[in-house]
């Protein structure tokens, strides 16, 4: 019997783990944008040349001590449809520790508009509750399939900025849909920030994707606001 | 066979991924009990967020006395997946 129980362990063996490995999605900006897809989308108006619409992150992650990991990466918010000052170029570094019942992030980014005529570099520190309360990090409930995770910290650059991030998922099947709603309080006043995405996964990794965003965002807080379909790339551990 | 824990207690393989099932179940309210086995996958089948997969450490650490590190926690997929990682972490066999 133990013998049988200790092939079924072995039997089990888990995929070794790399050193380092490569998570490419919408963002590196968090957790929920990098599982969001990669979005290309092509818009084609008569008598006007073809757009494009590009957003796309790449992070590498590894390990620094046993309750501690690092993140670098790099993203853009492009395409020809984007006015330059609508683009956002950026490049990050961040450590997580893991401070059950709280995961806590400390990093830096530099971000810039299209023209690189504005730059932004800040420090930041945030930090979200693994857990605890109905639907935070899993399903509301095996029928419901509903989560919820928010983050709160702040970015020092120019001044503080704290700030605040709501995301919520909703999976079906091969149908998922999600929403991050960002706040940041600039110079005593609020900017809001909201993309969403509905996408239906056609093989692993690839999905049509409706996308879309409005609001303010760093680092020029110039008004935004589209919606598009599109085709869809994510590359993480469980695709 | 059976492997030593960090605090040098010896765990059978079945004594070992059944504390694993116990603590995957603790964390799944709502979820019938016989449907967690070593096949269910923690993201597809339960739910669970990248973040969310963490909470398995601390219990990990505190009633099987083993320290995964964190990445190695966030890259199971499946609750075999993560007996697999806490047997592999155990002294070596008696």
């Amino acid at each position: 019997m133990l013998g049988a129980l200790a092939t079924s362990a072995a039997a089990g063996q888990p995929a070794p783990i790399g050193r380092w490995e490569l998570l490419i999605g919408h963002s590196y900006s968090s957790a929920r944008a990098l599982m969001q897809p990669a979005t290309l989308t092509l818009e084609k108006v008569e008598g006007a040349p073809l757009y494009s619409v590009l957003d796309v992150g790449a992070l590498v992650r590894g390990s620094i001590a046993a309750r501690s990991w690092l993140e670098t990466g790099l993203r853009a918010r492009a395409g020809s449809a984007r006015t330059p000052s609508q683009r956002v170029f950026g490049a990050m570094a961040r450590v997580y520790r893991e401070l059950d019942p709280v995961l806590v992030a400390v990093g830096g980014e530099y971000q810039a508009d299209g023209g690189f005529d504005v730059h932004a570099l800040d420090a930041t520190a945030e930090l979200t509750p693994l857990g605890g309360l109905p639907g935070l990090g899993t399903w509301v409930s095996p029928a419901v399939h509903l989560r919820w995770r928010p983050w709160i910290g702040a970015a020092v650059g120019d001044g503080v900025r704290p700030y605040g991030r709501l995301s919520a998922d909703w999976v079906q099947g091969r149908l998922e849909a999600g929403v991050e709603e960002s706040l940041w309080l600039v110079s005593g006043s609020g900017r809001s920030f909201v993309k969403g995405d509905v996408s239906l996964r056609l093989v692993a990794g690839i999905s049509v994707t409706i996308s879309g965003e409005l609001g303010r965002s760093p680092p020029t807080w110039e008004h935004t606001g589209r919606a598009g379909l599109g085709l869809g790339f994510r590359l993480a551990p469980g695709d | 066979m059976r492997r030593k824990d960090d605090l040098g207690h010896w765990w059978t393989a079945g004594g070992m991924e059944r504390a694993v099932i116990r603590i995957v179940r603790r964390l799944s309210p709502g979820f019938a009990r016989r449907r967690i086995t070593k096949k269910t996958r923690l993201h597809q089948d339960l739910g669970w967020d990248e973040w969310y997969v963490l909470r398995v450490a601390k219990p990990i650490r505190t009633t099987i006395h083993v320290g995964l590190e964190d990445r190695v926690v966030l890259a199971a997929r499946t609750v075999g997946d993560l007996v697999g990682r806490v047997w592999n972490a155990m002294g070596g066999p008696a």
